[in-house]
């Protein structure tokens, strides 16, 4: 009687967790292979630290490099899609989903954004999205980290300049950061991601 | 056995006095900067005096109070955008803009894409840029934004006049 019971709850459970334990890896598998993303972390440059160091591993500010690669990237909330350039070491190497653009790693625009959107997060990046320019800091004539290709700003109308919170970027910015990059919110402009400290 | 000692004590003698070497020779080796010397973190205040530049307007203004009133408050984020600079410094300036005030909001390049990235990203932010036709030439004055623009050699900013600046 007793042993009649106890098969009925294993039966019982084998039923529950045999379809999940079959549909759960087909599921999973379906999902990557539809993005075709693979987090590579491919030649990532150690992050430089004040003026010095970052014209010693990224050149001159506005140099030939700061410039080189090309991204595209769609704001969720008005649907404008974004083309912005960075330096050659921080993308542009060839992946699954990265075409070959003549860069040296992998880092923005397949691991960055890659793990974004593979996490769901696209809807957290809203309208104003840049990269390089060639231009000074705000008030200052000093050289932005923009001017070298290691700065993007994102979401920049909604996470303005001066704004010591975040309200979209603080769901994305962890991925940054695991990335190498560093976010401007600890002083207060929580748009700005540069891979550069001291600076 | 004195004479296994021996070597042993050698090799050990030689081996530190060759780390020793190698560490004092890289303490002073010069430090490896493979992009040249940086130029500095500053832009030169370079007005250009006497070039034929291009500008790139953002609005003209009555008087230099609405002019950084206006300036303040565009978006350009963490980034420097336009100058407020008076419309006397530039010749041929009051006559292509054909707006009547005093001072304007100016960003001055010497090379064709450089004007054209700046009136790009005013775009992508929104932001009121018109490339004005005709060079203007500058007659010194204030600081207006030259230099923040790529040297066409790729090298990093360019620095200083073009064969097209020049009179």
């Amino acid at each position: 009687m007793r042993t009649c019971s106890h098969g009925r709850g294993v039966l019982r459970f084998l039923s529950t967790a045999m379809p999940i334990a079959v549909v759960l890896p087909i599921v999973v598998a379906f999902h990557w292979s539809r993005l075709g993303w693979r987090d590579q972390h491919v030649n990532y440059r150690s992050r430089p630290s004040g003026y010095t160091q970052i014209v010693n591993r990224f050149g001159q500010p506005c140099n030939a490099d700061a410039r080189a690669i090309s991204m595209r990237w769609t704001a969720a909330d008005n649907g404008v899609t974004y083309s912005f350039r960075f330096h050659r070491k921080l993308g542009g190497r060839p992946t699954a989903m990265v075409s070959d653009k003549g860069g040296k790693s992998t880092n923005l625009d397949n691991d960055v954004y890659g793990h974004i959107q593979n996490a769901h997060l696209q809807p957290y990046i809203r309208h104003g999205i840049y990269g390089y320019v060639c231009r000074t800091k705000r008030n200052s004539n000093e050289w932005s980290t923009h001017a070298f290709g290691i700065a993007i700003d994102v979401s920049s109308a909604e996470e303005y300049m001066g704004k010591c919170t975040s309200t979209v970027n603080k769901y994305h910015s962890s991925i940054w950061q695991n990335h190498g990059w560093y976010w401007g919110l600890a002083f207060c402009d929580p748009m700005h991601f540069q891979y550069a400290t001291n600076y | 056995m004195k004479r296994k000692q021996a070597i042993a004590v050698g090799l050990v003698v030689g081996v530190t006095a060759s780390a020793g070497v190698i560490a004092g020779a890289a303490g002073k080796a010069p430090v490896r900067s493979p992009h040249g010397s940086p130029i500095g973190p500053v832009v030169p205040g370079d007005t250009g005096a006497g070039e034929l530049l291009l500008a790139v307007v953002g609005g003209v203004f009555s008087s230099r109070a609405d002019a950084e009133a206006a300036n303040a408050a565009l978006a350009f984020g963490d980034l420097h955008g336009y100058y407020v600079v008076p419309l006397a410094q530039f010749q041929g300036f009051r006559q292509q803009v054909g707006e009547p005030g005093e001072f304007a909001l100016v960003s001055a390049f010497r090379t064709e894409e450089g004007a054209r990235a700046f009136a790009e990203l005013a775009a992508t932010l929104g932001i009121e840029a018109t490339i004005l036709p005709e060079r203007v030439r500058s007659l010194g004055g204030l600081y207006a934004g030259l230099g923040q623009e790529a040297s066409p050699d790729g090298t990093g900013p360019l620095l200083g006049p073009l064969a097209e600046s020049l009179p």
